[in-house]
């Protein structure tokens, strides 16, 4: 049972990422550029070739806008708000409330992404209306396992940016963990170039990373790479990393929480 | 009863020294040295239900510390407290649900939605009825004026809506004890009467047990009758308010702006009871006055034909500088003895 509290949370964090439209179609728009831009340095590497490291054109950009949309769903405006919160000491209010932190910050990222997430797929679309041949998986069993990939995805995302926005309480600015956050998250989990394109070794240890979970496994299953039971083992490990990551969340926020209580602010 | 129980309370925090210079600013990345400073001295107080006590001190005195250990977000050094019953830091969400606070410096609104809707989010978050919310919303729109701007967001609003709309966000669950951090810092005098008001009929009405920290005289004289003065980690006083305001904060002081020179002002003043007066320049004096000897009109109207006022104006004792001659023992305050 879902207190009506998150449910609240969650529908106030839409409204406010309404209100703070511009900021958000300025992010999604730059967002859209840099996916423009790979579309075409793509198309540039892929000029006379039939495949490059396993990937057909049209599964490459299948690729791009999945790695598209796993960006900008969970993006901006959840990470900075962790941030901030940290940052200008309006955690106290946060503190003295009868409501759990992580939940209420959960519930507020996922309020926020249904109104993000909703203009990405739009975007999405329209990417994939303009530029046509894409690969689009054929059965539809394969979209259903997609789908909870990809919500587990977002999850493992979550799990990730939260915990880095917890460093917070060490630093004085959220720029600098916000961006490497985004910088070790787009590398080792294949948003920027496919894990496949690693040297062997480096692919190894992405796939033991969570990272993994955020970008290469759903594209994995978009592109029908793996039967039925390989998927069955990735969402296991999605679920598992979803799992793992809200735990350690949970733990290194007490120990934040910890801290600030020994310290002060 | 008492509702809070504080003993032997102390709150030692450690911070970093750094050497001066761009030397100093080096050696501390390497070498972290710390000084221990006791932000709160084996301080001891209990407060009854019901009671309205003025909590106060100079900047760094130890207030805010304090406040932060009675509500649970930081944890003593040693010493105990208890808050109706509950050890706020080890027990700090079910003690989050009878407490209240606001911070005159800081908003627990949401920015960018109308004030409305951060407080129905309150509501949700304490699983207030909807039949209690609409009673004490009626209560908190007429008492505190707010039925103009509860469709507005909290961004937009001035000051004085703001930190009405703030001491409504903290009361809404109608907490037993409230603990109020400057409430009045900054509000035209209108608003000002307004809270103030307020939070005498919250207390007189709900019984509720405010704490409350301001630099603000008026507001301790109006609304509390018991004074804690901390200073230095240590509490230097603690009783009733008319011990130390009838002792130090009689004295005002009425600034006078004039036209052009008066020749020996001090003579307007003969047969006034104990006042001065100090010439600060051609064009501006000052008296110093007793108000319950003295009334200001007293004085200005001794003026009124002798000299051409462009402006005039009253200072009132700062809290702070009674604390200050509290502190320096220019002033002897026992209230065991004066109290009689």
């Amino acid at each position: 049972m879902i207190r009506k509290i998150y449910i609240s949370l969650a529908n106030r964090s839409m409204q406010e990422t309404m209100v703070n439209r511009t900021s958000f179609i300025l992010n999604i728009g730059a967002s859209f550029l840099i996916i423009l831009s790979s579309y075409y340095l793509w198309k540039a590497i892929f000029a006379g070739r039939d495949q490059l490291g396993g990937f057909s054109w049209e599964e490459m950009k299948a690729y791009l806008i999945i790695s598209f949309l796993s960006n900008t769903i969970l993006s901006y405006f959840s990470e900075v708000k962790i941030s901030q919160k940290i940052l200008d000491g309006s955690i106290a209010f946060d503190l003295l409330k009868p409501i759990d932190f992580q939940k209420a910050r959960l519930a507020e990222t996922v309020g926020s992404s249904v109104f993000e997430g909703l203009v990405s797929v739009v975007l999405a679309f329209l990417f994939l209306f303009l530029y046509e041949g894409v690969a689009v998986p054929e059965s539809p069993i394969t979209w259903v396992f997609f789908i909870i990939s990809f919500i587990l995805s977002q999850t493992v995302k979550y799990g990730v940016i939260y915990i880095f926005s917890i460093f917070c309480f060490w630093t004085t600015g959220f720029l600098g963990v916000a961006l490497a956050r985004a910088a070790v998250t787009s590398l080792f989990s294949g948003a920027l170039i496919p894990l496949s394109y690693f040297p062997s070794t480096l692919q190894k240890i992405c796939t033991i990373l969570p990272f993994s979970s955020i970008v290469h496994y759903p594209i994995s299953i978009y592109l029908e790479r793996m039967d039925n039971i390989e998927i069955l083992g990735i969402i296991g490990l999605q679920a598992f990393w979803a799992i793992a990551l809200w735990f350690f969340g949970k733990w290194f926020w007490s120990q934040a929480v910890k801290k600030i209580t020994i310290n002060g602010g | 009863m008492s509702i809070i129980e504080v003993r032997e309370l102390t709150k030692v925090f450690r911070q970093p020294v750094k050497g001066p210079g761009l030397a100093g600013a080096f050696k501390h990345l390497f070498t972290q040295k710390y000084v221990e400073k006791r932000a709160v001295d084996n301080i001891h107080f209990s407060i009854d239900e019901g009671e309205v006590v003025a909590y106060v001190g100079p900047n760094g005195a130890g207030k805010s510390t304090t406040i932060k250990m009675l509500s649970g977000i930081l944890i003593p050094t040693s010493g105990h407290v208890s808050v109706n019953g509950l050890i706020p830091h080890k027990q700090r969400m079910e003690n989050a649900r009878s407490i209240g606070v606001v911070f005159g410096h800081r908003t627990q609104l949401w920015p960018d939605i109308p004030v409305l809707e951060s407080l129905t989010l309150i509501k949700d978050m304490y699983d207030i009825s909807s039949e209690d919310f609409k009673k004490r919303m009626d209560f908190f729109v007429e008492l505190l004026g707010m039925s103009d701007f509860l469709h507005v967001t909290a961004r937009k609003l001035s000051l004085g809506q703001r930190m009405r709309a703030d001491l409504a966000a903290a009361l809404l669950h109608e907490p037993r004890i409230v603990y109020l951090d400057e409430p009045t810092i900054g509000l035209d005098v209108a608003v000002k009467q307004q809270v103030r008001s307020f939070i005498k009929k919250i207390n007189r009405e709900k019984q509720t047990t405010i704490i409350l920290t301001t630099h603000d005289l008026g507001d301790i004289e109006e609304l509390c009758k018991r004074l804690i003065i901390i200073d230095k980690g240590q509490i230097i006083f603690d009783g009733p308010l008319e011990s130390v305001t009838d002792q130090y904060a009689r004295e005002r002081v009425l600034h006078f702006q004039v036209m052009e020179r008066v020749e020996n002002p001090r003579q307007y003043l003969q047969g006034l009871p104990g006042c001065r007066l100090e010439e600060k320049s051609d064009t501006h004096f000052s008296v110093y006055f007793d108000k319950t000897l003295l009334s200001a009109s007293d004085i200005v109207s001794r003026f009124l034909g002798a000299a051409n006022i462009i402006d005039f104006k009253i200072d009132e004792p700062k809290i702070d500088d009674v604390i200050k001659h509290v502190y320096e023992g220019k002033l002897h305050l026992d209230p065991r003895e004066e109290s009689v």
